[in-house]
């Protein structure tokens, strides 16, 4: 399998080189073969949830990786000769996420608690004895997760759901978890408004969200991006979750986010982006080719439509054994 | 054999099969049930299809008048409309044909009367240009000056009183007619009509009190209408055909000679955006391709034209139209060394900024310059707005519709939800709206640039050629 992937990914690199070429850097991991054996079992469980989109979502997956962190902390020993701040980083986190990295690239939210970490862990006084410099760091990393995470979006579904109107509808993009709570709060403060979901393959989160929203009794219609533009006329607000917010007041968020926003603009629609401050980041960005996240082109050809193109497989020309290709990326700018 | 045949799916193919041997009127029930079940879609072929209809039934068409063959044909032509209003393309057809007829009794008109006067040979409908000169020779009462402005209406009206659907049209001026025309406003066609208009409704003002020298005009237009309907009946049926026979080539041809300017427009190592299945961008894009290497990227149209787009791409065809197996095997675009990539629609902003040229298929192009087009159109074109990035819109002439869009939701179909959320998931689909539109409306200042069998136009001239090649008298069926 490792031949094949590697053989793989010369191809990739040969042809996908149009718009993202330089984003193909390794191929992505799909299973436990290969990691390093110093890779806790939390996490080498939690990268594959990653990379098969169980866990999905930028805040999701920086939780998660954080809980996975704990365990790792917990059965955490300290090698003879070296001291906990020296050595958990460098020799025993970083295996874990470059692991998690090669099943998908790290978040600009997972990035930031990365930092924060180590920067925690290498200011433990070599002096403190193990059992407690861990149970410190479980304690900071509990603490941060409630301030960062759990604060923050009550403090922002409070917010935003004041801005929810009644008779207001609100359109969102896809699925995102500070959006959702924030429309269940409304809806349970008792405001009457309809939502309208739209989404897109491969992945439609948005299903998950309508869902969610209609099991709680409120209205949702459901659109695919094509409709995008039906959608936004029946729109009053527009509610978008966040991936990241660049430095230079760029939203960056999934793929398809900065159509929605474009058409909400032309319709004269007040976008409101619920965002964390622990994914603002002091990148810059002016447009979403240069820097994104890039997932194999298998993932946008859903089983069936795969199934539906083998008929057409005998009108193929000989010579050429692989035309459709495709480009995929999880994450586009927003101007 | 015999059995292979009655077997084909219900559809463009079968119906052209079952043409050549029905008569017209089951014809045009079974053109009406396939527009119905929408087993004959997109502009194409139900344009191949009505054409084919109407060739047939002008060609049935027993009768001596052509006030009775044009009510046939917008009879028809109602009934098809009504059947899919939203395929603007039949109706389309429908008044091409009635201004074939226009046009054949407009020529024989000029023929027979003022063989004299050349502006009338040309088969320019509606010439207002040459009233005046008309109307110079003539006397101002005389009734000719209605022959050259609705030589039609004017051999119907007199002709066919029993046809209701004309007695609204203004008519001759003749002492019996003592009511009011209440339509002089369809005689203005172009700005050169605006003038004479005035002219024309105090001339058909009815008087009550006919000169004598209205009376002469009058004996003289009835002598001359005999004359041209016993003259024109023989070839009015025959030209009509003829004209239908062009239509069709017409819309055979006009792919390739939309393909043919391709070379104008698309220069070396460009990327074009492009999205959904169609014929006409594809026979564009490979014409460029014998030339010049550049990359497509297609959008996919998820999810009511995924697979179709996705055949043209590999097979170079869609699958639906597979008219003629072996001859002409269409090629893919990477079979001619272009490289191409698919995209997920939501992906269109994020690469708008490194495309070249955005290039768009249309379903129906409407007479303010906007378009109507396959779901996810109008962001695309919005997005290549945003990044500067020129719209193409490739669209035959037979797609321009005379049609204006008061109300732009009247025109977007709406499709099967199912494709959307399949309907195995009964608990979702329960509770939640899901909604499919399957057309976009584009408005025209999105569009740079249209590109027609007759070459290149900026949006707002398209209200041109609709004046062109509808007669204003057809455009309510």
């Amino acid at each position: 399998p490792q031949q094949q992937a590697k053989k793989e990914s010369t191809r990739g690199q040969k042809n996908l080189g149009l718009f993202f070429g330089h984003l193909y850097s390794q191929p992505r991991q799909h299973s436990m073969v290969g990691a390093s054996k110093d890779v806790h079992p939390a996490v080498l469980a939690l990268g594959l949830q990653y990379s098969s989109y169980v866990i999905c979502g930028s805040t999701a997956r920086m939780v998660a990786m954080l809980l996975a962190f704990k365990a790792v902390i917990e059965s955490y020993q300290t090698p003879v000769g070296t001291s906990l701040a020296r050595h958990l980083t460098n020799h025993h986190l970083s295996p874990q996420i470059d692991y998690l990295r090669s099943c998908r690239p790290l978040s600009i939210s997972m990035g930031n608690a990365i930092r924060w970490l180590k920067d925690l862990i290498i200011k433990i006084d070599p002096s403190t004895p193990e059992a407690e410099a861990k149970r410190d760091l479980v304690e900071e990393i509990d603490m941060f997760i409630r301030e960062r995470v759990t604060a923050a979006q009550k403090l922002i579904r409070d917010q935003a759901a004041t801005k929810i109107l009644p008779g207001d509808v609100i359109l969102t993009y896809a699925s995102s978890s500070i959006v959702e709570q924030t429309l269940l709060q409304a809806h349970k403060a008792g405001v009457p408004f309809t939502v309208i979901v739209v989404d897109s393959k491969p992945l439609f989160e948005g299903k998950t969200l309508a869902r969610k929203l209609a099991n709680q009794g409120i209205t949702v219609r459901y659109y695919l991006i094509t409709g995008a533009s039906h959608a936004v006329k029946d729109a009053s607000k527009v509610f978008l979750g966040a991936h990241a917010m660049m430095s230079n007041g760029r939203l960056y968020s999934r793929v398809g986010t900065a159509l929605v926003s474009m058409l909400a603009r032309s319709h004269s629609l007040p976008v409101l982006v619920l965002c964390e401050s622990v994914k603002f980041t002091e990148k810059v960005a002016l447009d979403s080719i240069v820097g994104n996240e890039v997932a194999p082109a298998s993932e946008i050809l859903s089983e069936a439509e795969r199934a539906s193109l083998l008929p057409l497989e005998p009108h193929l020309p000989a010579t050429h054994p692989s035309k459709n290709k495709a480009e995929d990326k999880h994450a586009a700018d927003d101007a | 054999m015999a059995q292979g045949i009655t077997q084909l799916a219900p559809g463009l193919i079968s119906f052209l099969k079952s043409l050549k041997t029905t008569p017209a009127d089951p014809s045009v029930e079974h053109l009406i049930s396939l527009l119905k079940r929408r087993q004959i879609r997109n502009s194409r072929p139900c344009a191949i299809a009505t054409t084919a209809l109407m060739l047939r039934v002008v060609g049935e068409f027993k009768g001596r008048d052509a006030a009775k063959l044009v009510e046939r044909i917008r009879q028809v032509g109602r009934r098809l409309t009504a059947a899919q209003p939203r395929e603007v393309v039949v109706g389309n057809i429908v008044r091409r044909v009635l201004g074939l007829v226009r046009e054949v009794l407009d020529d024989n008109t000029g023929d027979s009367h003022t063989g004299s006067d050349a502006g009338h040979n040309t088969p320019t409908h509606h010439d207002s240009m040459t009233r005046p000169t008309l109307s110079s020779s003539i006397s101002t009462f005389s009734p000719l000056r209605h022959a050259a402005a609705e030589p039609m209406d004017a051999s119907m009206t007199s002709e066919m009183s029993d046809s209701s659907e004309f007695n609204r049209r203004p008519p001759l001026l003749t002492s019996h007619t003592s009511y009011a025309p209440t339509t002089s406003a369809p005689l203005v066609n172009s700005l050169f009509g605006l003038f004479s208009q005035p002219d024309d409704s105090n001339a058909s003002t009815p008087t009550g009190a006919a000169s004598p020298d209205g009376k002469s005009a009058h004996s003289l237009n009835l002598e001359r209408l005999a004359d041209l309907s016993r003259s024109t009946n023989i070839d009015l049926k025959s030209e009509v055909m003829d004209g239908i026979r062009e239509l069709q080539d017409e819309l055979e041809q006009s792919d390739e000679q939309i393909a043919g300017v391709a070379l104008e427009h698309i220069h070396s190592n460009e990327i074009i955006l492009t999205h959904t299945a169609s014929t006409t961008v594809q026979k564009f894009l490979l014409s460029a391709a014998k030339k010049r290497k550049f990359t497509v990227v297609h959008a996919e149209t998820y999810p009511h034209d995924n697979t179709a787009t996705h055949g043209i791409l590999l097979t170079g065809r869609k699958r639906e139209t597979r008219l003629d197996e072996d001859e002409d095997p269409w090629k893919p675009l990477t079979a001619a060394g272009i490289p191409v990539y698919v995209i997920p629609d939501s992906h269109v902003f994020a690469i708008m900024s490194r495309v070249n040229k955005v290039i768009l298929a249309t379903h129906t192009v409407l007479a303010n310059g906007g378009l109507v087009a396959a779901a996810g159109a109008h962001m695309i074109a919005k997005a290549a707005k945003e990044h500067r990035t020129p719209v193409v819109v490739l669209s035959g002439v037979y797609k321009l519709s005379p049609v204006y869009p008061f109300d732009i939701d009247e025109l977007i179909e709406y499709g099967d939800a199912g494709r959307v959320v399949p309907y195995e998931d009964g608990e979702f689909v329960d509770k939640v709206d899901v909604e499919h539109p399957l057309y976009d409306y584009v408005p025209a200042d999105l569009v740079d640039l249209y590109i027609t069998n007759l070459g290149g136009h900026a949006p707002s001239y398209l209200y041109r050629i609709v004046a062109d090649h509808y007669h204003t008298e057809d455009i309510t069926l």
